[in-house]
């Protein structure tokens, strides 16, 4: 008896749970059985029990070097550290499905044990499409792709990780991402119910909100992590190469952005009900997709796995997801109507409807890019690749105009609103964007396409900034000092200001891609010991290479004097790494120097004995903007979702009903006087 | 005139950078260098050997020796549809990065630009049907919600912080009566 198979024990003592749990979910709520329910989310316990021993399992292989199974010695070898033999787990396709039914079960046992917060009639719903999502995952995982299987002899030493992966966002970035795709799961679950019951209403709505809000900031970071691995250990100085595989990432990501601020419609007005759905069942249907494109091999990608035949089951399963919902908005159709007509175009519901249709364009762009080769070889046996240059053709200007649509939207009100506030609102912002559009082409920014998006970027920074001081202007006004009404509007406002600080965050990031994408530097040079390099105001001199030699890993790394102008900054190390068990594929040390807000990005290309490099030079200006505005997001995101206490957010809402009528008795004020006197701020702002 | 006066800065911003790109490109329209036309060149190709990296940006031995070429073929005169021209006859349609805007491979490019309008034209429309609710009877469906504030009291509320934001605003100082007559 080994670990392993108490491992593949669990596993199939957790697929029979799951399918016990999803049948007396449902047998549950069509008798209305306490009883029945009460087991079935002991059940979601008990499964999240089963995949948390089963993963223990693997990882205790993993730690005691069990080469017996198959798994172990194909993704760890003797010589890697505990931190990356752990991190093997999800290294192949096998661990990371483990992985995923893992974060699946974690998240259905989160939700069995707050689902006292949600509507009483979805919960068995969402538990019945929890585990009908868990019990595909698991048929998988104990048939086709068992990581406890077994080889007949063990072999004395594993092949080892893959190089590009033994690097710290190895530790990071594939448990993010991948929990993220899962994490649309849940919302889906949500979308499920409430197609079954009819029950969409207000509460509803805020748990599903709530639910993508954090399956969206995971996304998001698992994003930003994975640019910033691909940044620091490609070699090719970018970060977003519109791979197939991050395109896949990208598109839940997009759709669920979509869904975020149109669920603001539906939350204030009754609006887009089935437009809502829709985006729910698309970010699942596309996280879905994503992984099929990725395990099934069909379209080349850096991202290999090792194919097998998983990805037909991922296709049938992905088939049956999108007739199951269709069917499903079929027969719930006539349920969904609207409660409110729009009233002016001029509204944030207006700027809302182009932020879904752009991010939306983006979304199908995307997709249709990372597929058009497949129709291509369908149609006309022709092959093609779709690259860079098509997507940020495409999505480029689509980008932008979304960006300005983010300026723009927060300074509308709801309903309607005036040409005249449009202008009073947007005039400042407006203002400092044609500053910024006429200063920087006479600094030196010749571009055209990147004045435009500099001014853009200008205008929606200086919009958020301004509504921002306008509120602490408020507050200020009525004994609050500057920084404590910043933080007390924050707290107070935690999603609209939180969805600020996302789109501050949004427009650094912006700002870096635009610096990176236009005025990126690139040098090749091949030195001997004592030559130097220059570029763009920065040298490099060449000093000599070493080798270096640890077990189960030999380095060479090229030693170089960094000046910036006549002042030297230090020394750098780029260099590269061979691996034992694959020697032909050196992972790189790439030595990224930040100076500033600009990254010099040296990559040892070649190398001859200990005098001679090949290196290659990038200076990539405003690179670091994408990391810091990432984790900006990433705040505004958490300050979003962060939980509101349960008693006080009730009190709120009464208290609230009772400031609303005292405001109407305000304006009624207002509107008769010239000006209105002696307003309460704390009456008024709940 | 106070009204207009917005609208005047507006034009007056938009005249002065006009003017000052006009001046800056008009006069000395920008010049790549031959290294920064072999990049944007590489860029458009794909790296034969490699997965998902253009010529310019792999460091593989192929695409170090197509980069070489492509300066040579620069230096003599060619133009960069020549170049990649070249390369396309070379190494076969999908060398070429972006599909081409011809036959088949149209239907990348206008497919989603198609989608895109057409969303656009439909929000459009939709947004005429709106338009044609007369000021007045969304003046009284606004008043009458705000009757029976329940559900949409957030949103009421939102509305009067707006309002009450902007006419705090000293730069835009006006009468207090409206922000809600157009």
């Amino acid at each position: 008896m080994h670990f392993s198979d108490f491992g593949f024990i669990a596993l199939i003592l957790a697929l029979g749970f799951a399918i016990y749990t999803g049948c007396s979910a449902v047998v549950g709520a069509r008798r209305n059985s306490r009883l029945v329910l009460a087991s079935a989310k002991r059940g979601v316990l008990v499964v999240a029990f089963f995949l948390v021993l089963s993963s223990a399992a693997l990882i205790v292989s993993f730690l005691s070097h069990d080469f017996g199974v198959s798994y172990v010695a194909q993704h760890s070898s003797l010589a890697m550290p505990w931190y990356f033999t752990t991190a093997a787990f999800y290294g192949g396709q096998e661990g990371s499905l483990l992985y995923w039914a893992l974060m699946l079960g974690i998240f259905s046992a989160i939700f069995a044990l707050t689902a006292k917060r949600t509507v009483p009639v979805l919960v068995p719903y969402v538990i019945a499409t929890l585990m009908a999502i868990q019990t595909f995952l698991l048929i998988v995982l104990v048939t086709v792709s068992n990581p406890f299987a077994r080889l007949p002899v063990a072999p004395p030493d594993g092949v080892g990780l893959n190089p590009l992966l033994m690097d710290p966002g190895m530790l990071v970035h594939p448990p993010m991402l991948l929990m993220g795709y899962m994490s649309f799961s849940i919302p889906f679950a949500f979308a499920v119910a409430a197609l079954i019951t009819g029950k969409l209403d207000s509460e509803w709505l805020r748990s599903i909100r709530r639910w993508t809000l954090a399956a969206w900031t995971i996304q998001t970071t698992g994003l930003i992590l994975g640019a910033w691995w691909a940044y620091h250990v490609l070699g090719w100085g970018g970060y977003w190469g519109w791979d197939p595989v991050e395109n896949a990432a990208l598109l839940p990501w997009l759709t669920s952005t979509a869904f975020l601020h149109s669920t603001m419609v539906q939350e204030r007005r009754g609006m887009l009900k089935v437009w809502n759905l829709v985006l729910v069942v698309a970010s699942f249907t596309l996280a879905i997709f994503g992984t099929f494109e990725v395990r099934s091999g069909i379209i080349s990608s850096v991202h290999s796995f090792a194919y097998s035949d998983i990805g037909i089951y991922f296709l049938v399963f992905l088939v049956i997801v999108i007739v199951f919902s269709t069917l499903l908005f079929l027969y719930r159709l006539p349920k969904l109507r609207p409660e409110q007509e729009f009233d002016s175009p001029i509204s944030r519901e207006g700027i809302f409807l182009l932020n879904n249709l752009l991010l939306v364009g983006i979304a199908f762009a995307t997709l249709w890019g990372t597929i058009f080769p497949l129709i291509s070889a369908a149609l006309r046996q022709q092959t093609m690749t779709v690259g860079p240059p098509f997507y940020n053709a495409v999505n480029g200007p689509i980008f932008l105009v979304l960006l300005l649509a983010m300026g723009i939207g927060p300074l509308l009100a709801w309903r309607r609103t005036s040409l005249r506030t449009v202008w009073h609102n947007l005039g400042v912002p407006a203002l400092a964007a044609a500053a910024c559009a006429a200063i920087l082409p006479l600094a030196g920014v010749r571009d055209i396409w990147a004045n435009i998006a500099f001014a853009v970027c200008t205008f929606t920074a200086g919009a958020i900034f301004y509504e921002l001081w306008r509120g602490m202007r408020v507050r200020h006004r009525h004994g609050e000092a500057y920084p404590q009404a910043l933080i007390m509007l924050i707290r107070r406002y935690r999603q609209r200001y939180g969805g600020y600080i996302v789109h501050l965050g949004l427009v650094m990031l912006a700002v870096g891609v635009i610096g990176s994408h236009f005025f990126q530097v690139q040098q090749d040079a091949t030195l001997k010991a004592g030559q130097e390099m220059h570029i763009a105001g920065y040298s490099l001199k060449f000093y000599g290479n070493i080798g270096e030699t640890y077990p189960g890993t030999t380095s060479v790394k090229s030693i170089l004097q960094v000046w910036q102008g006549d002042q030297y900054e230090g020394f750098i190390y780029p260099g590269r790494v061979f691996y034992q068990n694959f020697g032909n594929q050196p992972a790189s040390i790439i030595a990224i120097t930040t100076f500033g807000l600009t990254d010099v990005y040296v990559f040892l290309a070649d190398w001859n004995g200990a005098s001679e490099a090949t290196i290659r030079v990038f200076i990539n200006p405003l690179t670091p903007l994408v990391w810091y505005g990432g984790a900006v997001m990433l705040l505004g995101g958490i300050v979003c979702w962060w939980p509101e206490r349960r008693k006080r957010s009730v009190i709120k809402l009464s208290e609230m009903a009772g400031a609303v009528a005292q405001g109407e008795r305000a304006v009624a004020t207002a509107k008769q006087a010239t000006k209105p006197t002696g307003r309460d701020d704390e009456e008024i702002v709940v | 005139m106070k009204q207009r006066r917005p609208l005047l800065i507006g034009l007056a911003a938009v005249a002065i950078v006009g003017a000052i790109w006009m001046a800056l490109f008009l006069r000395n329209p920008p010049q790549q260098t031959l290294d920064q036309r072999v990049h944007t060149i590489g860029e458009q190709l794909k790296c034969p050997v490699c997965q998902s990296e253009s010529v310019a940006d792999s460091s593989s031995a192929l695409a170090q020796q197509m980069r070489g070429i492509i300066r040579q073929q620069l230096q003599e005169g060619w133009s960069d549809q020549e170049v990649i021209a070249y390369f396309q006859a070379r190494y076969g349609e999908q060398i070429v990065w972006s599909p081409p805007w011809q036959g088949f491979s149209l239907l990348a490019w206008l497919v989603p630009i198609g989608l895109l309008l057409g969303g656009a034209v439909l929000i459009f429309f939709i947004l005429r049907d709106w338009r044609t609710l007369s000021p007045e009877e969304g003046e009284r469906a606004y008043k009458a919600e705000l009757a029976h504030v329940d559900e949409a009291e957030l949103a009421a509320y939102r509305a009067l912080l707006e309002e009450e934001l902007a006419e705090e605003d000293p730069i835009f100082a006006q009468p207090a009566s409206g922000t809600e007559e157009s």
